[in-house]
């Protein structure tokens, strides 16, 4: 028989809730209260998520998200800043079990086995995306995704982008570009260097039509079914103590 | 306090800021985009290494046997990254 995870759809929300309600996720599994779990989000308003290891000041220009009404958070998973449009992209996250047969020690054979749900939902849609060791999903040597993974209490924890649409301008409005990395992509502008569903494609592609085809590709690649769910009460309360005593916190977005 | 980047090849960049005492390490923060597993490693890290002597092969030693010694797994990142940025930014001090 086919294992069945639960799927959910949790919609627009703050930065500081979708990171809480990640971890809450991840919690639940580990207590065996949800099945291994798929989760599509986005962000409202447009925010910008740095990595576990990354100094917030140092990564992103706070003053210009203020400016713009643009949320700021750390994430639990390391890896880089990145900014989430609320427009632009689609955003999923996975809680499964350690023992689950599709996790590995091998954390590199973890992300790319992880990632070939993205890889399988992008190719439905006829894009030729491929995994890109460490940690990015590729298309003509673009980047079209950016994943992060942690493990904690014997469960993985990725979660990851989809750019549905890219906004070069914005994102470098609010994000500090590191000098040594200019100096190495100074020739590519972003346009060389990113791309986004919707520019490989050259037609719109709604939020719709993306989902449908990332679950299709997480059912086929992961030989599993997803079936739509809700997020549990237990999940809701802790989300929001999550969300209240630690992504929303000074403390905790600028520990670094 | 000096600091330093370091482009790890085909890896993440790390960031360094070190306080220096003479030819040791006072206090070090470690940045970067790269990941540690457990996440809480690196903290440890940094606290272990006050006081080590600011030199690249002895940090790359410590740094490699403190992680393989938790079990802590570093992926975009090596101690000898890690080392050689460390011992930039302490350079870059005083």
């Amino acid at each position: 028989m086919v294992e069945r995870w639960r799927l959910l759809d949790t919609g627009l929300n703050s930065a500081y809730y979708n990171m809480a309600l990640d971890e809450a996720i991840a919690v639940a599994r580990s207590r065996g209260i949800v099945p291994n779990t798929l989760r599509f989000f986005r962000w409202e308003p447009s925010a910008v998520s740095i990595g576990y290891f990354q100094s917030m000041n140092e990564e992103v220009d706070v003053e210009a998200c203020r400016r713009l009404g643009i949320d700021y958070v750390r994430r639990r998973t390391g890896g880089g800043a990145v900014y989430h449009d609320r427009d632009g992209e689609l955003t999923y996250s996975i809680a499964v079990d350690e023992d689950d047969p599709l996790v590995s020690k091998d954390f590199q054979k973890t992300y790319e086995t992880l990632c070939s749900g993205i890889v399988h939902g992008l190719r439905v849609l006829g894009i030729p995306a491929e995994f890109k060791p460490i940690n990015d999903i590729v298309v003509g040597g673009k980047k079209i995704s950016g994943n992060a993974a942690t493990r904690a209490l014997k469960v993985v924890h990725q979660h990851g982008t989809v750019l549905r649409q890219v906004n070069p301008k914005l994102m470098f409005t609010v994000l500090k570009v590191p000098s040594e990395k200019i100096r190495d992509k100074m020739v590519k502008s972003v346009e060389e260097r990113v791309t986004s569903v919707e520019w490989f494609l050259k037609r719109k592609v709604g939020f719709q039509e993306l989902k449908e085809a990332l679950k299709r590709g997480f059912e086929e690649a992961f030989k599993i079914e997803l079936v739509p769910g809700e997020v549990t009460g237990f999940e809701e309360e802790l989300a929001e103590k999550l969300r209240r005593e630690k992504y929303s916190t000074a403390g905790w977005n600028f520990r670094r | 306090m000096g600091k330093a980047e370091y482009k790890v090849v085909g890896g993440k960049l790390v960031k360094a800021q070190v306080e220096r005492k003479d030819d040791r390490i006072l206090r070090v923060k470690i940045t970067g985009d790269f990941f540690i597993h457990p996440e809480e490693f690196l903290e440890e890290l940094e606290e272990a290494l006050a006081g080590k002597l600011l030199d690249e092969s002895i940090l790359k030693g410590f740094i490699r046997s403190l992680a393989e010694g938790r079990g802590a797994v570093l992926l975009g990142v090596s101690p000898e990254d890690l080392a050689k940025c460390i011992v930039m930014a302490g350079e870059g001090d005083g």
